[in-house]
């Protein structure tokens, strides 16, 4: 981890850990954010006003989960190869899952049991 | 007795054994061990190691497809016990643990197939390469049972006397 950092002078050090000291509760997993992806652009709920996130939580990508000031930034972002690397591992498959461990095992699919309510 | 699977290998997690990771929107990740925990932590895909069943899976090493792999299920509404249905099924595990197993040493075998013209030809040349370290060079001379046998070559004797007799 760590992006470039512009104003650093000394040339050893020239990477920014700004990103990595955030704490690993506050990142969401790759599952989670695949899951919010795929929801449908309506079901997506207006960004809630948050004072104390960077331009009040109003602009964020969903990809990097990651709040930005104001459009401007938001919109650099857009075009830099980390935020494009992660939208193209974000169109891939599914995240490995529970399931998917489970499956590999050599398990079957859940079993629910019957349905307790006829329909 | 519920024993689940490890969220990066696969393994079977024993209880009292392994580490469990609950994250705060209440997912459950699972580990056999600290080794797949800390690649857990290194946010490593499982599918991308190759010492996990994913991966094994993914990349044809394993059967993928059996009918053997329907026994073993996640059962969230539990049986009711019944003494003759769990005798008949700790017989049955048996039988059925035998049959995976001669599939997958069948489907090992058939993977296996095509690789021993090619095993051959590469275990020949390492030999024809690496001698030296078997024999020294100067032993492989001498002994013959590693060189090419000498033929020995009948010479006539009447040629022989011919040459003295044109010489004088």
């Amino acid at each position: 981890m760590g992006g470039k950092c512009p104003h650093r002078k000394v040339k050893k050090r020239r990477l920014s850990h700004k990103t990595a000291r955030r704490t690993k509760f506050l990142v969401k997993g790759d599952d989670a954010v695949y899951e919010a992806l795929k929801k449908p652009e309506e079901e997506r709920r207006p960004l809630p006003v948050d004072e104390d996130l960077p331009g009040m939580g109003q602009y964020y990508c969903l990809h990097c989960d990651r709040y930005f000031p104001n459009v401007a930034t938001r919109d650099e972002h857009f075009k830099t190869k980390r935020h494009k690397k992660r939208m193209k591992q974000m169109m891939g498959p599914a995240p490995h899952t529970q399931l998917d461990a489970e499956l590999a095992a050599g398990m079957g699919m859940p079993d629910n049991g019957p349905k307790l309510m006829p329909m | 007795m519920r024993l689940e699977k490890c969220w990066f290998c696969s393994s079977t997690v024993y209880p009292g054994h392994g580490i469990q990771f609950v994250r705060n929107d209440a997912k459950v990740f699972r580990f056999c061990r600290s080794k797949c925990h800390k690649n857990f932590k290194m946010k490593r895909n499982p599918r991308k190691v190759k010492w996990t069943k994913a991966y094994r899976r993914l990349h044809g090493k394993d059967m993928t497809q059996d009918s053997t792999f329907e026994f073993e299920r996640k059962r969230n509404r539990p049986e009711r016990y019944d003494r003759n249905l769990a005798e008949n099924t700790l017989k049955a595990i048996k039988k059925i643990d035998k049959v995976r197993e001669d599939r997958a040493a069948g489907h090992h075998t058939l993977r296996m197939k095509g690789k021993k013209a090619k095993k051959q030809r590469e275990e020949a040349k390492e030999l024809e390469q690496g001698i030296t370290l078997v024999k020294a060079p100067s032993v492989l001379q001498e002994e013959p049972s590693l060189t090419l046998p000498k033929i020995k070559v009948k010479v006539s004797h009447q040629e022989s006397q011919e040459n003295r007799a044109m010489e004088e």
